[in-house]
């Protein structure tokens, strides 16, 4: 089927883990003044591209039934889910809290810019689809 | 993406209320009759806002993400405003007419230098919100192209 393609199955979850990323830099920035808050961060290009070089091993639950929830894997799909995961090695403030408002704020810029730049591929996607309907 | 704009503006909240806090204190830097307590004025106690994340909201999606290890906090919340124990400062001036048998006033324990150093951080808190909030609005208006 056309409208399941590899490419905007790709996109389409690049763009939910840079709009999760959007809120755990947001949560991130909100707590920078919060005594003993430890940043969040979204990993998820690194396990992209495991698992598009085929190095990922990772646990896939069984599933029997659609309606169950996938473990490890999307349905439908073999791309990662984007994993939030807590820094607690570091301590950057005197209050215990982790947030370096610096770096904060560069990741914000470009997660930014690469929602931006996924945005622009899916439409392109949508474009090339649209010629092939077209033919023009 | 809703969740991005409301953990930013929890954080607006927190820091404007931190202002407001920072604003009574330097306000009242001066204040020799806060209360009357025992016969005699206490004066201005200074007052600093103590906040903590705010926990993801308690319903069952949130507690399966929490387990599929994909759980966001929803932005951050002032839980109270407490009172700094400091002691008072003693300034001698006899004519006052709160001093005591000595001439020593109670003033109150707001440092104005602090004050302004954690104005000035407030502000900037708050200013870096306001651009991850405008960063999401920009993306949220950018998905909004998809397909046209």
């Amino acid at each position: 089927m056309v409208f399941e393609t590899r490419a905007l199955s790709l996109l389409e979850r690049s763009l939910d883990a840079a709009a999760l990323r959007q809120k755990v830099i947001a949560n991130n920035i909100a707590n920078v003044d919060t005594p003993n808050y430890k940043r969040s961060d979204v990993r998820f290009e690194e396990l992209l591209r495991q698992e598009l070089d085929g190095k990922r091993k990772s646990i896939v639950g069984y599933r029997t039934d659609p309606r169950h929830i996938p473990i490890g894997r999307r349905p439908g799909g073999t791309v990662s889910l984007p994993q939030v995961v807590t820094d607690n090695s570091t301590t950057f403030n005197h209050n215990g809290n982790n947030v370096d408002i610096e770096y904060e704020m560069a990741l914000l810029a470009q997660n930014q810019l690469r929602y931006n730049l996924l945005i622009d591929r899916t439409n392109g996607y949508f474009k090339n689809l649209r010629t092939a309907i077209d033919r023009r | 993406m809703w969740d991005s704009f409301r953990i930013s503006a929890s954080a607006l909240t927190a820091q404007r209320l931190r202002m407001d806090v920072i604003a009574s204190n330097i306000a009242n830097a001066e204040t020799t009759r806060a209360q009357y307590a025992d016969g005699r004025w206490v004066p201005y106690q200074r007052k600093m806002v103590v906040m903590e994340p705010s926990p993801a909201k308690p319903s069952f999606s949130a507690i399966l993400d929490q387990a599929v290890h994909n759980s966001v906090g929803q932005g951050v919340r002032v839980t109270r405003i407490v009172h700094d124990t400091e002691p008072f400062k003693r300034v001698y001036n006899p004519t006052h007419p709160d001093a005591d048998q000595d001439g020593y006033v109670l003033m109150p324990n707001v440092d104005l230098l602090k004050e302004q150093v954690d104005l000035l951080g407030a502000t900037r808190s708050y200013e870096a919100n306001v651009t991850a909030l405008n960063a999401a609005k920009s993306m949220f208006i950018k998905a909004l192209e998809i397909g046209k």
